[in-house]
Formats: structure tokens, sequence, C-alpha cells
């Protein structure tokens, strides 16, 4: 398919996931300050930096800070931002999704562009980010259900789960450096409500809790949002999928990883398939969750450099034009 | 209470009562006498059938579609948003099946000629030699492209797609206003509108037989694959070029690239290689045998045309120059939708086919020609003055309804550069019924048939009427603010 054409179906998924990731942590914030007195900073810093925000002026108020993650236009990891931008994405290349898909994200931006959907975040605030990421969760189900499944839609598919594990791994990160174990909050309320809090901003809670974990949080919840290898948004799991849309898009076995990009998500699959959380904790789980952040935005990077950026000095080279 | 035109129609007054035919104009549903023509009886019982509450409410059904679906136009001259709704009206604008099949064979009639007479521009020349036409007015016209001379396209066809206007004046006679031979838009529209008639009026499609519009985009593939050059593979692979979403027919762009199953690119997309066109995918270079340009041909290659042109592709010229990619439509067809060679197509349909053209152009004054030029600057109000080289209604004077001021200023353009200035006597288009805020009324519709031609030429039956939507206006431009009607080929017997 053409690059640019793919490059705007990968950052539409990507702008997609990432608004309903902002909607899922910010619900999940407000409803675990409803039980606690948590100096504003404390809670509402650790969500801004999730999003990528280091330069957010304050002050750290809960409207404040919900308003300029969910409607500040100049900011492009609001809510409001990111929809319209996925939109855009998805108008440019109409004509590789399907009528259904384009008609629900242009309705969908419609509203959140309404004095109806304004209303409803100051009415009840919960609905208004179920909406929004029913918005995401909507586009893939009607994704998957009328669009053939091949080189556009597996593009689709690695910006989505490229942005959820990455979104995976910086909850993780950014919520554990407020719960790093200290020997007066272990076992309190407090302390296990912010576990609760981080496995519920992954939709985690129920399936973690299924799997009736022995072990202290700090060890278990880590290691099952980072390695299970099926729960939907653990960062191998998600890691995973972009491997296999990869190789379904150059037809190659996953076994044979040859492109910048097969290679840097085989690399990093590898790794989370051997390490174990032990290995992990002792030099500080932050180490390696900024290590695996990074990597995915290499695994990016390179992304761009294979699929979307064809320079022709690449392909002079050797003959490409078997008419010739 | 007697009933005033400045109020809203009442909501259970059926749709037609009280409709007010023009005085001069030709009205597309009712005759003089104020019944439905024979190939309108069955749409005008159908719809009249509907009061206009009922209308109103369908109306709105029809906005929520276009808006949902995001069927837009920008207008270059509104900076308020990038997409506006091109407005539509409900009823349709009919043509009878007998009067259509004639239509039609003059406009293949037309596009022949005119694809001789590009053939014969760009090679030997008889027409000109033969002085039919004027060879300066040729060689001049700022569609005309010296890269082209000698250059033998496949299958001799330079238009692939042609939108020719026709308006019918004053007695019911349809007249060619236009040819449009370069990049012709609007066939999207068609085809949506004919989408959101057939959610709107399902019955009216159950009695009347309308003639399918739908198998526009795949006849137009058809075309462009038999035009491909001579070694490519089969089949072979085609694109539609397109300057992209800022462009203000992106939309149809879009649409048709979906509907046609091929892919759209911007000319960034493409590049040139040992004069092959190739295409850049996530697998590598693709070869591209045909590309469908909505693109002027300024902006096709900076390194022979534009050198500014970030739209189109370095080289492009040579690589269609050796025969390796076909163009559609060819580079520098201009020449034949000139404003000032139109007056000379009927003769060129004499020059090459010996016949009789079959749709005759309107009168038409050259103001290059020194006795036309003087009979237009003395009738400047009563006629239509229009820039040679100007598409969407700019750089006209409607002399009749101009200032004494407006009309000076203009004279003097016509002074200054007489060459680039054609008239036309005001033809009273045709009407049709139209929906305004005060109940149906008759607005003046002109129509753009889509004729497509590759190894085979098709015409779209019907085309896109377009209606001004203001009172007595008679400029139906989208680009003004103009509207559109869904046209119904109505079959025989109907």
């Amino acid at each position: 398919m053409i690059s640019r054409v793919a490059e705007h179906c990968f950052w539409l998924s990507r702008y997609l996931e990432r608004a309903e990731n902002t909607a899922r942590i910010l619900e999940v914030n407000q409803t675990l300050l409803l039980d606690f007195q948590v100096p504003a900073e404390q809670q509402w810093q650790p969500v801004l930096i999730i999003s990528g925000i280091h330069d957010y002026p304050g002050p750290f108020e809960a409207e404040l800070v919900q308003a300029h993650l969910t409607w500040n236009t100049d900011n492009p990891c609001s809510i409001a931002s990111a929809v319209g931008i996925a939109r855009e994405n998805a108008r440019v290349v109409r004509e590789t999704v399907s009528a259904e898909m384009w008609s629900h994200l242009n309705q969908s931006y419609r509203w959140v562009q309404s004095e109806a959907a304004r209303q409803l975040f100051h009415q009840d605030r919960d609905e208004f980010y179920d909406r929004v990421r029913r918005v995401n969760q909507l586009f893939h189900g009607i994704t998957d259900g009328t669009m053939t499944h091949d080189e556009p839609w597996e593009f689709l598919q690695v910006g989505k789960f490229l942005e959820r594990a990455c979104q995976t791994a910086r909850i993780l990160d950014v919520k554990y450096h407020a719960l790093l174990p200290s020997p007066e909050r272990l076992g309190t309320p407090v302390h296990n409500a912010q576990w609760s809090a981080i496995l519920n901003s992954c939709s985690a809670y129920e399936p973690y809790h299924k799997l009736r974990r022995v072990g202290e949080p700090e060890t278990a919840v880590p290691e099952f949002l980072l390695f299970h290898p099926s729960f939907p948004r653990s960062v191998r799991s998600c890691l995973l999928e972009v491997r296999r849309a990869l190789h379904a898009i150059s037809g190659r076995p996953v076994s044979e990883p040859e492109s910048d990009a097969e290679r840097a998500v085989s690399d990093l699959v590898g790794w989370l398939h051997l390490v174990r959380i032990d290995d992990l904790l002792p030099a500080g789980l932050h180490d390696a969750l900024t290590n695996i952040v990074n990597r995915i935005h290499e695994i990016g990077d390179a992304i761009h450099r294979t699929y979307f950026d064809v320079r022709v000095e690449n392909y002079a080279a050797k003959p490409f034009d078997p008419a010739i | 209470m007697t009933q005033t035109q400045s109020q809203s129609p009442p909501a259970a007054r059926p749709l037609f009562t009280g409709y007010r035919p023009h005085a001069v104009a030709w009205d597309e549903l009712f005759d003089a006498e104020r019944r439905p023509h024979d190939h309108c009886r069955l749409l005008v019982e159908g719809l009249g059938r509907l009061d206009c509450a009922e209308f109103v409410q369908r109306r709105a059904n029809a906005d929520h579609v276009f808006i949902d679906e995001g069927i837009t136009f920008s207008v270059y001259s509104d900076r308020r948003g990038v997409e506006k709704i091109f407005p539509f009206d409900l009823i349709p604008r009919p043509v009878a099946a007998a009067e259509w099949d004639v239509l039609e064979r003059g406009l293949i009639q037309r596009l022949a000629a005119l694809n001789r007479f590009l053939w014969d521009v760009y090679h030997e020349r008889h027409i000109l030699r033969d002085n039919v036409v004027p060879a300066d007015l040729v060689l001049g016209s700022k569609g005309y492209r010296k890269e082209m001379v000698g250059f033998d396209p496949p299958g001799k066809q330079y238009i692939h797609v042609c939108g020719t206007d026709l308006i019918r004046d004053k007695d019911g006679r349809f007249l060619v206003l236009e040819d449009n031979a370069r990049t012709p838009s609007g066939v999207s529209y068609v085809l949506e509108n004919r989408v959101v008639m057939k959610k709107v009026f399902p019955h009216l499609f159950q009695h009347c037989r309308i003639r399918r519009v739908e198998d526009y985009p795949q006849r137009l593939r058809q075309a462009l694959a038999s035009v491909a050059p001579r070694p490519a593979i089969d089949p072979p692979t085609v694109v539609l070029l397109s300057p992209g979403s800022y462009n203000s027919a992106y939309f149809e762009h879009s649409f048709l690239a979906r509907h046609m199953g091929i892919e759209l690119v911007l000319g960034p997309d493409l590049f040139v290689h040992q004069e092959r066109v190739y295409l850049k995918t996530t697998h590598g270079p693709q070869r591209v045998d045909v590309i469908y340009r909505r693109l002027d041909d300024d902006f096709l290659d900076p390194n022979c045309f534009r050198a500014d042109s970030v739209l189109g592709v370095p080289d492009l010229m040579k690589a269609y120059r050796a025969g390796n990619v076909t163009l559609a439509n060819a580079v520098g067809t201009g020449v034949s939708d000139d404003k000032a060679i139109y007056p000379f197509v009927e003769d060129m349909i004499r020059y090459y086919f010996k016949e009789e053209p079959l749709i005759p152009n309107v009168p038409t004054y050259i103001c290059a020609r020194p006795a036309d030029r003087d009979h237009t600057l003395a009738n400047l109000d009563k006629l239509v003055v229009k820039a040679v080289n100007e598409s969407g209604g700019y750089g006209m004077l409607m002399g009749p309804f101009a200032s004494n001021a407006e009309r000076a200023v203009f004279a003097d353009k016509v002074r200054a550069n007489p060459r680039n200035y054609v008239a036309q006597p005001v033809v009273s288009l045709s009407t049709c019924p139209t929906w305004t805020e005060h109940g149906v009324a008759p607005r003046h519709v002109d129509l753009r048939p889509y004729i497509v031609s590759g190894a085979m030429t098709w015409v779209l039956p019907g085309g896109l009427t377009r209606t001004a939507l203001v009172e007595g206006s008679l400029v139906v431009n989208s680009s003004q603010g103009g509207g559109s009607k869904d046209t119904w080929v109505m079959e025989n017997g109907q």
C-alpha cells in the first residue's frame, strides 16, 4: 500500500488508543480520590506525566487538570485533540477506511465538539469518559467487521497495540513511583487502593484477581501487566500483536525477522519472554520500565524508517522492476 | 387570511399547490398550462402527494445523510472552514429518455470532434491551415502545450473524461454552453445525490423508471485501463493523482478512487526512474501505468511546467513522452475547452465528419474579431461577457443585471485585452421547481453530463443539474453558492 496511507492508518489508530487511555486514566483517578484525601499535586501530576506532559504550568487542581487533558486543543494528547487528529488522519485516507468506520469516527468527532458532550462532562463525568472509551472500542469493532484484514488493517493494528504497550508501561512506571514500598505504608488502604487504581487504569482488575496471584502486589501486579501473554493490555501481549502484524505485512514467518522494524520488535518480545520480574526489581523497576518505553519508541522509529519513509536511494541500487 | 409570498407555506398544503412557473423560462416539470410534461406525470403525481411539512421532514433527513457522511465541497473564498456541505434540492430534474438519446448522440459526436481537433492541432494542423479555426487563437491559448507537439497518446485519445455543460433556452431547446475537457468535477455529487434520493424517496423510484448512474466508476476504470501503454502488464496499475485534501474537489477524488477501487495518490507518492513512473509503497516501488490526474497541466511536472509546484512529479513528462505512462486527460486539452475556441466546435464537427452538430452552441461573439468586439461593446447591456480562461463563474459580466459603472469597468477590460473575452446573448435558462423557504418556486438550472472515453465512449445518463439558489440568479456554479439536483432520465413510456 502507499507509504503515506500506511502512516495515516498507523497514527489514526495510535491517537484513538491514546484518547481511550486518557479517558480511562482520568476516570480511575477521579474514583480513587473519592476515598482518600491525597494532596492534589501528588494525585494529578502522575496523570500528566503518563500523558507525556512535563510542562504543565499548574495549578494541580482536579478540574483544571481534567479540563487540560480533556478539552485543551493546544495539547495534542488531550481527548479532544486526539479524537480530532485521529479523524483528520482518517479523512485524508477516507478511501482506505470503510464507510462505516468513517461514519462512526466523524460522528464521534462531532459529538466531542458538541455542547452535549460538554454538558455530559459536567453532569456525569463517568458517563462522559465511558463514551470516550467507546469511541475507540466501537471503532475497532466496526473496523474488524467491515474492513478487509489486509495491509491497511494491519497498520491499524500496529498503531493500536504499539500505543497500548506504551501506555501500560507508562502507567506502571509513573504510578509505581508513588507506591515505592516503605514500611509504614505496606498493607494500608491507600497502598492497596493505589494498586487497584493501576489495575483499573488498564482494565485489569478482575482478570488479575481471577488468577489468584500469590505474592505482594509490588511484584505480582507489574508481572501481570508486563508479561502476561494473553491479557490484551499487557506489554508483552501487545508487542506480540505488533510483531504478528508486521510479519503479516511482510509475509515472512515470525521466526525470520528481516526489516529494522521486525528486528526491533523481535528483540523486545524476546527479552520480555526471558526476563523475570525478580531480575528487574533489585535494580528498580523504574529503570526497566524506562528502558521498555524507550525501546517501544525505537520500534516506532524503525516502523517509520521501514514503511513510511521510502527513499529511492535505498532501492535504486538493485533492479526493482521486472519489466525492464 | 390571505397567503403572501413572504411567509412560510402552510404545513398541510400539498407540495405543488400554488406553484407559479417563471414568466419566460422553460419549466422542467410543467408546461405553459401548468400541466406536467408527459415524462413528468408520474413524478409530479408522486411528489405532489406530499404536503409541505412532510417534504421539509424529508429534507432534514437528507441533510443528516450529507452531514454524517461528510459529503462536502470547499469554497476558496470562504475562510470559515475547509469543508461545506454542497446544497442539494430534493425535487429531481427529469429528462425524457427519447430526448436524452438525442443528447447522448450529440455529446458523443462533439467529444469525437474535440479529440480529432486535438490530434490535428498537435500534428498536421489541417484545420488551422484550412482557416476553419484561426491559428492564433489556438497557438495563443493558455491551454496550448508545445510539449505535446508530435506526441501520439494511446488510441489517439486526449479527452478521457469530459463535462459538457448544457442549457435549455426559453423554447426548451438544448444548447451547449461550454465544454470542460481538463479536470471536470461534480460527478461524485451526481452519485451521492442518487444515494440520498433513493433513501428519501423510495416510493418514487418504484413508480418511475429511472436510468442508473451507479455504473460510472466502473465504466471510468475500464476506460482508463483500456488506454494503458502497450507494454503494461494485465491488469494495468491505474492511480488517481490528486492535489490533496485542501483542494476544493478532494471529496470527489477520494470518492472516485474508492468506488473505482484504485489508489488515490499525491505527487510525492510517485517518482520517475529511468522514464518510468513508480509509486512508493510499503513493499518498495511499484510501477504505474495510467494516471487519472485531477491536477492542472501547470502543476504536473516541476521540471517541465511550473517549477514551484510541489503537487506534481518531477520528470513525469519524460515518462509520458516516452510512452511509458498514460495521463488522463492528456496534457494540453485546455486548447479545446478554451472559451475562445468554443464557437468553432460546430465547424469542427462539420469539418471532420461532414455532419451537422446534433446539439447547437449558444450563439457567441468572439471579441478577438474586431466586428464581434464592436458589437459586444455596443450591446453590453444585453450580453453575458466571459473571460475565456476562467471557470467557476468568475470573471463574468451579466450585462442586463449590471450597473452602468460595472459595465464601464468591463468595457475597459475588453478593450485592453479583447482576445480574452467572448459574449453571448442572455439565455433565459430553464427553471425547475425548487424548495425555498416560501415553498416550491422556480430556480434556473443547467445540466452537466459526463462523457467517458477510452476504447469506447459512454455517457452517464443525466449528470449534474446545477441550480441557482438565489431567485432570478443565472449563476449556478458551486463555487459561488449554487446547489444541485438529481437528474432523472425517465425511461420511455413514462
